[in-house]
């Protein structure tokens, strides 16, 4: 069954085919359905083969299967191969699970659209180029499904390409996803000068032995590796792309903006673990630029009143946790979390598009308000996906975040506070969009309360399908109990080479400073963590509550029935206006700072600076090409006299 | 009794046959009046067919012919099918881009072929007399093509340009050929690498050498011997700005390299340094200024300077992997922009009025194949695998890391980064947005149908088997070394 | 004597091919131009290139100038000023490069060491018959590529000159 992993990304071709070349007529539910089934095919395929695998030896859990060997030259071949091993599986069982769930959405999201046969035809390449990124066994396939994946994406973001603000936006992630491309392939470049090879298992096994750890070249090829990895998954300097990415119809930012496509750089840098692991510095920097971009970008998430802004800044704050945790060396936990992530933050897009889909296409949240009781499905499964983003026990969210946290705390606890200052700040802005959108008054405009409604069940199915993942994906990674955490246990072959190398060097600082003993799981101090990220959550998920349904009508209240004890009335609004000014107020300042100059003068400078330099050296070419022969004769002129000068005078 | 050397007409039959097919042609021509295209194209095709099958035994003849002016070798036997497939793949593409525009001129095919013959005499050439001739040759008739169509005043305009600056690189070669002539006493390729390997490097041939290098430079349109480009291949109807952007840079660079690795080797250390800054600016210039182009034929122009870039590392790199990576590359490419360039007189449609980048908005729609065909192409440009053009662009450049020359390779990825942006806009403009006005559906001929398949097809197979080819290539440029 | 006929030939080619330039009327462009050739031409019999002398007056002096005065003088072109040229940064970075150019030969001539060359003249045979003798035996293939290229040529004329009317 293994040998058949290719037939997995060529299904979503199929369907590409069928939609793409010969859809023209057939009507929208079966062209929904076909682009829908090709994936699910792919799914059931991959479930088929997962459980093979689980069959397998605990070790010998890693198969190549070669298809084909494209011969580039004598000495160089690279095999078009797939490599099933249990990091790969987890992917391909996210990208055709997840990915099949948000077609089915989408048949009822994109109903009427103009172009439902273009969206379905972009989403089934999306599909198979992820596919190919993921399950194959070189670099320069998985380039191939990379730059496969970023075509899409920009198609995908210009859908709506009457509106310019949404053609802009294509444009900006391909600028700025150059940026990380050009990185990408100077790393693979550097790798394929030194090993001579492409393929993933040759190049980690030969490493160790080739490269000094630590050494100046295998820190460069890492570096100039996630230089990639921060453009396509949106990380500091590199992601004003993805908030922009929202242009996209909905299911398009659920399934490519924030479940699969930009956890690209989180597989890539697992996938090169070993790589990783022999470059401390570059190590450093990940876990440090993933901390910061957790941080920041939660900061913002704060600020926004577009829902889908928000979520798009939580999904970049969230893909800053799964570096964080590749940083520190917690690969197995980063994937864990990329996987519940894809769970709940695919939920998360999916209701947001069910909301605007019930108002109209309403994406402001000030316009919203009390909608629990008009779209239920939507409020119950959009609360599932907060609480699993929150983590708030027993979602999902709960268990992977808190992984992250506790592996993150070993290496330093600076990444500690990073992360649960972070996560508090994720929990607060999260419940505030749920009270904001479905409880309080109705903000509701009086054009779109009537048309308000729930959405049909073939966009409410899929959610609650996420939400029940959301709600028990988590279980499968129970940490503490021995054999409970099963994604690791499973994971953990994949990683033992990385984490060999990782504990090598620790053990040798180790007995450098004479410490001798190995760091145990404490489980107090684990059980002690989990406790903090919890009451984290928890103080997020009051402290929303408090601004945003007990505020509003606390004051009257507070004179009705306190009369007599108005002293401490005064003074505990005092204390809030104190937290407010030092605590709220001052990181919604900071934030919306970092967001207004730092993001629109400096990124975003560098975006407009390249147009800029563009039309001016535009304007320069027009005046140097005037048309003119006399111009070009003085241009051969000017060359020959620097050649002939050069051979005659040197 | 004079004695007269030895004749030997295979060495050069492929030529010979082309000549004889434009006089065919030119004769037919006089008394066919109703559909002269249409048999002018097909006597052409058969001339071009006869000359692929008379070249295959050059291949393995490798010797000297005419007083040794000539070389019958393996080189030339594959820049020869390069250049069939080039004038064979623009005969194609023209019959329905001349019935379209009204022009009658069996003369266009007669002139073609006669370029292609003058560009088989160049690549032959074991003399720069002969490759003189034969860049003259190709030249005159290219100058003529560029200015022939009748109501567009631009192309008119850009046959002058072209003449005139083409008269100034010619003198400029000459001249350098002069100069090498004074110092080495012949110009025969084997002569001059003999007075070269002997020490003697006078500033004279040094100089001389220098000017044969910008002659060279001008043809294929390196920086800053490139600003007749962008005007010219606008100018020119679009079959024949194709024609040029592959069949003349191909046949120019296959003498440059011939004349510098064969006759110049012993001076490579100074003239590798030039292509070096040469091979540099182009890359960058080419591409900066494409990004900024609306036109897309001015933008292929700016694209084909760039790629004149990436070959000239090629040339730098050196040795066999170099040179037989370019060779590789100019196969590649001409399938490729043969291709592009096909699309673009199809979309172009009569008085070519629709060359804008902005003209290829919802071409997917309109006729999803012929987008298909065009994203193919402009993959390629792009080096986007598993097309010809990556394989064609990994293979120089890791020619190039391999002599140590990571600089110029970082540039050429970095300016190849940039690249793409502007290859998939056109891209993007074909899927993703809407004509501004109803279009009207384009309408194919056989020709043309059979024309762009050839080339794509082209463009995936040596692309996904590039393995046959490279081999074929690194063969070829064996008589150099 | 040789000298001193070198000397006077070039005084009065490089002094006619200024004229060339400097003068307005087209008339006295082509006149002084072929002087220029005439000039030229001296120069080929001193080397004792008769053949080439011939072909140079034949040829140059005779048929395309003769051709050039005719256009001239069936256009008018007399009436027609060419504009002057403005002294822009162009014009001086054309100045700039040509001294740069004629500095740069300079240098190139002064290190000239001619190799000893087979002399053009072999006693008892005259330069034509040499030249046609090598024509026809040794370089008769650039000859023969040559007919081709001019028959392109008149093609070409005949082309541009045909869809005009």
């Amino acid at each position: 069954m293994i040998d058949l992993v290719w037939l997995i990304p060529v299904f979503p071709v199929i369907g590409f085919l069928i939609n793409g070349l010969i859809g023209r007529g057939f009507p929208e539910r079966v062209i929904g359905w076909i682009g829908s089934l090709s994936v699910g095919t792919s799914f059931v395929l991959a479930i088929l083969i997962f459980s093979e695998l689980l069959g397998m030896d605990a070790g010998s859990r890693s198969r190549e299967v070669v298809v084909y060997t494209w011969m580039l030259s004598g000495k160089l071949n690279v095999p078009i191969g797939f490599l099933v091993d249990p990091l790969s599986m987890v992917m391909m069982l996210v990208v055709s699970g997840v990915g099949f769930i948000i077609h089915v959405y989408s048949i009822g999201y994109m109903h009427g659209e103009l172009g439902f046969r273009r969206f379905f035809a972009y989403l089934n390449l999306f599909v198979f180029s992820m596919l190919m990124l993921v399950a194959a066994n070189n670099f320069l396939l998985m380039f191939v499904g990379w730059e496969g994946v970023g075509l899409c994406s920009y198609l995908l973001i210009g859908y709506y390409y009457e509106k310019k603000s949404a053609s802009d936006a294509g444009k900006k992630a391909f600028v700025v996803n150059r940026i990380g491309d050009f990185g990408f392939l100077l790393g693979m470049f550097l790798i394929f000068t030194t090993f001579g090879t492409f393929s993933f298992t040759e190049v980690f096994a030969a490493a160790p032995g080739k490269l000094p750890a630590g050494g100046l070249l295998i820190t460069g090829i890492t570096l100039l590796l996630f230089v990639g990895a921060t453009g396509k998954s949106a990380q500091l300097p590199l992601y004003t792309w993805l908030p922009d990415a929202m242009e996209g119809p909905t299911p398009v930012s659920a399934l490519i903006h924030a479940a699969t496509m930009v956890t690209a750089g989180v597989y890539m840098v697992s996938r090169c673990s070993v790589l990783y692991a022999m470059a401390p510095v570059s190590m450093t920097v990940v876990a440090v630029i993933g901390g910061a971009t957790a941080f920041y970008a939660a900061t913002i998430g704060i600020t926004q009143f577009d829902i889908k802004r928000v979520l798009a800044y939580s999904t970049i704050s969230q893909l800053g946790y799964m570096f964080m945790a590749c940083g520190v060396g917690a690969f197995a936990s980063g994937i864990f979390h990329l996987m519940t992530h894809a769970f709940f933050k695919a939920l998360l897009f999916l209701a947001a598009g069910s909301v605007m889909h019930a108002l109209s296409g309403e994406l402001d949240m000030r316009n919203m308000g009390a909608l629990r009781k008009k779209v239920p499905y939507t409020h119950m499964t959009y609360l599932f996906g907060t609480l699993a983003i929150a983590g708030i026990i027993p979602f999902a969210g709960f268990f992977s975040k808190d992984e992250i946290l506790f592996y993150s705390f070993e290496r330093h606890v600076g990444f500690w506070i990073l992360g649960a200052v972070a996560a508090l700040m994720t929990s607060f802005y999260m419940f505030r969009s749920v009270f904001l959108t479905f409880y309080g008054e109705s903000r509701v405009t009086p054009e779109a309360a009537r048309h308000l409604h729930e959405s049909p069940p073939i966009m409410t199915v899929p959610l609650m399908i996420l939400a029940f993942l959301s709600l028990v994906g988590g279980l499968v990674g129970i940490p503490i109990f021995e054999g409970l955490n099963r994604i690791g246990d499973f994971l953990k072959p994949v990683f033992a080479p990385a984490q060999a190398i990782i504990n090598g060097a620790a053990q040798q600082a180790h007995a450098a400073v004479s410490h001798g003993a190995e760091a145990h799981h404490n489980v107090g101090l684990e059980l002690l963590l989990m406790g903090v990220s919890l009451a984290v959550a928890i103080a997020g998920l009051l402290l929303a509550r408090r601004m945003y349904i007990t505020e509003p009508s606390r004051p009257d209240k507070i004179i009705e029935e306190w009369k007599g004890v108005h002293t401490l009335v005064y003074n505990k609004y005092w204390v809030d206006e104190l937290y407010d000014f030092l605590f709220v107020n001052s990181i919604v300042n900071f934030s919306r700072f970092l967001w207004k100059r730092f993001d629109d003068l400096v990124i975003d400078g560098i975006v407009n600076g390249v147009a800029e330099v563009t039309r001016w050296f535009g304007a320069g070419l027009r005046r140097v090409q005037s048309g003119l022969v006399k111009d070009y004769a003085l241009s051969i002129l000017f060359g020959v006299l620097l050649v002939v000068a050069y051979l005659v005078l040197r | 009794m004079i004695p007269i050397p030895a004749i030997n007409l295979g060495s050069i039959l492929p030529a010979l046959i082309l000549c004889a097919a434009g006089l065919v042609v030119l004769a037919v021509g006089l008394f066919v009046r109703r559909g002269a295209v249409t048999v002018a194209a097909l006597i052409s095709l058969v001339g071009i067919v006869l000359a692929f099958m008379t070249n295959s035994p050059l291949r393995a003849l490798n010797a000297e012919a005419f007083s040794g002016l000539v070389a019958a070798d393996s080189f030339c036997w594959f820049l020869n099918i390069l250049i069939l497939i080039a004038v064979g793949l623009t005969v194609l593409i023209s019959a329905k881009y001349l019935a379209d525009e009204g022009m009658a001129l069996p003369e266009y095919f007669v002139l073609l072929l006669f370029c292609a013959a003058g560009m088989m005499f160049m690549v032959s050439g074991n003399h720069i007399l002969v490759i003189f001739i034969g860049l003259e040759t190709l030249s005159i008739s290219v100058y003529v093509l560029a200015g022939i169509h009748p109501a567009i005043p631009r192309s008119q305009e850009s046959a002058l340009k072209y003449l005139l600056l083409g008269a100034f690189s010619s003198g400029l070669f000459l001249y350098g050929a002069a100069l090498l002539y004074g110092s080495a006493g012949s110009l025969a390729l084997p002569a001059l690498a003999k007075y070269f390997q002997a020490g003697s490097t006078s500033l004279m041939a040094k100089a001389g050498m220098g000017l044969l290098l910008i002659g060279f430079g001008f043809k294929v349109a390196a920086v800053p011997f490139h600003m007749w480009t962008p005007d010219v291949y606008e100018g020119a109807p679009t079959p024949i700005t194709a024609f040029m952007s592959v069949g003349v840079k191909a046949a120019a660079f296959a003498a440059f390299v011939r004349v510098f690795f064969d006759s110049l080797a012993a001076l490579q250390v100074n003239w590798s340094q030039i292509l070096w800054v040469l091979a540099l600016v182009t890359m960058i210039l080419g591409n900066l200024a494409a990004l900024v182009q609306d036109n897309i034929k001015r933008m292929l122009a700016y694209s084909s300077i760039a790629h004149a870039g990436y070959i000239l590392v090629g040339m730098v790199a050196g040795h066999t992997e170099g040179t037989s990576a370019l060779l590789y590359y100019l196969l590649a490419y001409t399938f490729t922009n043969m291709g592009a360039f096909g699309v673009v007189a199809l979309v172009g449609r009569k008085g070519e009025a629709n060359n804008m980048i902005d003209d290829y908005r919802g071409l997917a729609k309109l006729h999803p194949l012929l987008a298909v065909t065009m994203a193919i192409f402009l993959f390629s440009l792009a080096g986007v695998p598993p097309t010809a053009g990556f394989v064609g662009k990994f293979t120089i450049f890791s020619a190039a890391v391999k002599e140590g020359y990571v600089g110029l390779v970082i540039v050429g990825v970095l300016t190849s980064a940039i690249s793409v942006y502007y290859y998939f806009r056109v891209v993007m403009k074909m899927y993703m947005e809407a004509p501004a006005t109803e279009p009207q559906a384009l309408h194919f001929g056989p020709a043309v149908v059979v024309g762009l398949l050839i080339a794509a097809v082209g463009v995936l197979y040596i692309g996904i088997f590039p393995i046959t080819y490279l081999d074929l290539a690194a063969k070829s440029v064996m008589p150099l070394f | 004597m040789e000298t001193l006929m070198f000397y006077i030939l070039s005084v009065v080619t490089v002094g006619s091919a200024v004229f060339v330039v400097l003068l307005r009327r087209p008339v006295y462009n082509v006149l002084f131009m072929i002087l220029t050739m005439i000039g030229l031409a001296g120069f080929f019999i001193l080397l004792r290139a008769e053949f080439v002398a011939m072909v140079q007056l034949i040829v140059y002096a005779g048929a395309i100038m003769v051709l050039f005065l005719f256009v001239i003088m069936l256009l008018n072109i007399d009436q027609i000023r060419p504009p002057v040229q403005a002294r822009d940064i162009r014009w001086w970075a054309g100045a700039l490069i040509a001294f740069a150019l004629f500095g740069l030969i300079l240098v190139v001539i002064k290190g000239i060491v001619l190799p000893a060359m087979e002399t053009a003249v072999v006693a008892g045979q005259s330069n034509t018959e040499l030249v046609a003798k090598e024509l026809f035996t040794t370089y008769l293939l650039p000859f023969e590529i040559a007919s081709v290229l001019l028959l392109a040529a008149i093609i070409g004329t005949v082309v541009l000159i045909r869809k005009q009317s």
